[in-house]
């Protein structure tokens, strides 16, 4: 009997295996449960996934030859990195038919222009969130619309210790570049030393360069700004709510311009089920399976048809679903060439060890 | 004789191939990457071209050169040379007592002292160290209860999270295992009698230590910094994790190379130069610790 089972399991895992299956490589928590059954339901094949944290270690992973992926879920930059490496494969648009649900603004962008290679999936920005009832005791939660409460050291005097950064290179120069009043892709050299002293200015009064904690020291109340990314700040909402405290966390975008970063998705040139991966592509443009990431985790939709889905309280947080004027001020991050990376990072050292 | 020294040979060569290859290959690659150009997607730039039919190479000498041109590293790697050295020193002062408590408690305890001091080993390192970020946080029973003193002698309240205090206590609490185990094994070899012996002839509790238990005990405090040191300098989750905005180390510098910057020959150049240090710091440690041992 005990055989006989066994056998039927390794019969059951072979059958499986032998089954069609996409391999899609995402980011963490980047697809609702529900919406994964609703595909392998859909298609009748097994859904895989493997799972990032960067797109470092994505590109990295693909640079140093892992086969098998069919879907990958690059960010704006990277995208640009696998059409020049040759990894992208171009869409046909004819398999496409959902494409149509795409909002413009979220098309055609600098890394793929006429989206030859890749469909929006999702975006973030850049921004500030804040404890909403402190900024309010200490009179300057007018200023949370500008990057102002960040970087003036005479708001910043109200607030010292109480605020944390990304630890980004990129993601905190633009901040400062933007409050400058410069292209978030400045790669002038003056440019960058003024955002530099801008920092250096600022960051007596920031308690830390944090990636890692900002959403759970926001929640608990140990900082009253933090310097991150829409959908944490989301995250650090609900949370707070949740947990019943007796403050609220809120986050909107900054007068002067935040980053945006859209997530893509790309399938790969050497895919081997291209047929599966089309499928998946075009599900995910359908406005009901794009609303549901949206409503798991704040994460910006760039699809017009699932607007009508995604939750009400969640539709009208405009750092999530921003405004017609508040996208023209939206930036995205463009790759910098090796030599401006590498001189940023020396101005970055700077800003760390001074 | 032959026979028991081939015998010696055949177990001990898979750790010998695996320990020479997978230290020479990736140093080796960090060799050649570090006299490389980066790669405008990051990685490495190609080593030589061919133009018009004749190869070129690509090899350059600037990552050694920003290296020395700019101060702020020379700066950093002394900050970590710094903070690994006061880790290890307040590793050497925490543990010894500890170790000596071990080494002459009754063997019946003595296992279950020593288990205690592995156990945090039995959790993640990063878990530990997350939980440290609670316990130094603004809202913690501990720190209230260290701003209840400081307050109480008339000073202003203190932050712990996210300052250099933070990160020494981390880096503490994480190495003092590696400084407490082998002093132990050392100390437990002592020869009592010796002390008896010198209370006897008149030595002070401070002479008897001073002239016999530390001298004696050298070479276990030798082996505990070295494991202790090494690691230490080269530590970035720490201070990415319970540091402020001024508690960069080389570490964090490598790392951001290699992730962020995606400029691995500067990177390799780093990595290098502080494997070059470990190495000159560890040949120094093991000629005075030679020199101790012949004169003890």
């Amino acid at each position: 009997m005990k055989k006989l089972l066994l056998g039927l399991a390794l019969a059951a895992a072979a059958n499986a295996y032998a089954a069609d299956t996409l391999h899609l490589y995402n980011w963490n928590n980047y697809l609702s449960d529900a919406t994964a059954k609703r595909f392998e339901a859909y298609c009748k094949c097994k859904l895989v996934q493997d799972y990032y944290g960067d797109n470092e270690e994505m590109l990295a992973k693909l640079a140093a030859g892992a086969k098998g992926y069919d879907i990958v879920v690059p960010t704006g930059f990277a995208v640009q990195t696998l059409i020049g490496q040759g990894k992208a494969q171009p869409l046909d648009k004819a398999q496409l038919p959902n494409f149509k649900n795409m909002n413009p603004a979220y098309l055609n962008s600098f890394f793929d222009k006429g989206n030859q290679y890749s469909v929006p999936y999702a975006f973030t920005t850049t921004l500030l969130g804040y404890n909403e009832t402190k900024l309010k005791e200490l009179g300057i939660l007018d200023k949370s619309n500008s990057w102002a409460l960040i970087f003036d050291p005479a708001i910043l005097a109200k607030i010292k210790g109480k605020v944390t950064v990304l630890d980004s290179q990129r993601e905190l120069m633009s901040a400062a570049l933007m409050y400058l009043g410069k292209p978030a892709n400045s790669t002038n050299p003056a440019d960058w030393k003024a955002a530099k002293d801008v920092i250096l200015k600022a960051k007596p009064f920031w308690a830390a360069f944090n990636n890692q904690s900002y959403i759970k020291e926001l929640t608990v109340g140990n900082i009253y700004v933090a310097f991150g990314y829409s959908n944490d700040m989301y995250q650090a909402q609900q949370d707070a709510k949740k947990a019943g405290r007796k403050f609220a966390i809120n986050f909107n975008l900054q007068k002067e311009g935040n980053t945006l970063s859209i997530d893509n998705l790309v399938v790969l040139k050497d895919a081997p089920r291209k047929d599966l991966a089309y499928k998946f592509v075009n599900f995910m443009m359908d406005g009901q399976n794009a609303a549901d990431m949206t409503n798991q985790m704040g994460s910006g939709n760039p699809n017009s048809a699932a607007v009508k889905y995604v939750k009400p309280d969640i539709a009208k947080i405009p750092a999530i679903f921003p405004a017609k004027a508040d996208v023209a001020r939206l930036q995205q991050l463009q790759d910098l060439k090796a030599k401006d990376r590498r001189e940023l990072n020396r101005v970055w050292s700077e800003v760390k060890l001074k | 004789m032959l026979r028991n020294r081939l015998g010696k040979w055949l177990l001990s060569w898979p750790p010998l191939v695996y320990l020479t290859l997978f230290f020479l290959i990736p140093t080796t690659i960090m060799f050649v990457a570090a006299f490389r150009n980066p790669g405008d997607y990051g990685g490495l730039a190609p080593m030589y071209n061919i133009e018009d039919g004749k190869l070129v190479w690509d090899l350059t000498l600037d990552n050694f050169s920003r290296l020395v041109e700019e101060p702020l590293y020379f700066e950093l790697f002394l900050k970590s040379i710094g903070y690994a050295g006061l880790t290890t020193l307040l590793c050497v002062l925490l543990a010894y007592p500890l170790a000596w408590l071990i080494a002459t408690t009754h063997k019946k305890w003595r296992d279950l002292l020593l288990l205690m001091v592995i156990l945090p080993f039995w959790s993640n390192f990063l878990i530990r160290i997350y939980a440290w970020m609670i316990i130094l946080g603004p809202q913690s029973a501990f720190t209230k209860a260290v701003n209840w003193v400081v307050t109480g002698l008339g000073f202003e309240p203190i932050q712990l999270l996210f300052t250099p205090i933070a990160v020494m206590i981390g880096m503490v609490y994480v190495h003092l295992p590696f400084m407490v185990l082998p002093l132990y094994a050392n100390l437990e070899k002592h020869d009592m009698a010796l002390l008896d012996a010198a209370q006897d002839l008149g030595a002070s509790a401070w002479q008897r230590f001073w002239k016999i238990t530390w001298p004696l005990s050298l070479p276990g405090v030798f082996a505990g910094s070295a494991l202790v040191f090494i690691p230490a300098l080269g530590m970035f989750a720490i201070p990415d994790i319970l540091g402020g905005t001024d508690s960069i180390l080389i570490g964090n510098l490598i790392k951001q190379q290699i992730l962020d910057t995606r400029d691995w020959p500067f990177g390799s150049v780093l990595s290098i130069v502080l494997t070059g240090g470990v190495l000159l710091i560890a040949g120094l440690g093991a000629l005075v610790a030679r020199k101790g041992a012949k004169r003890g």
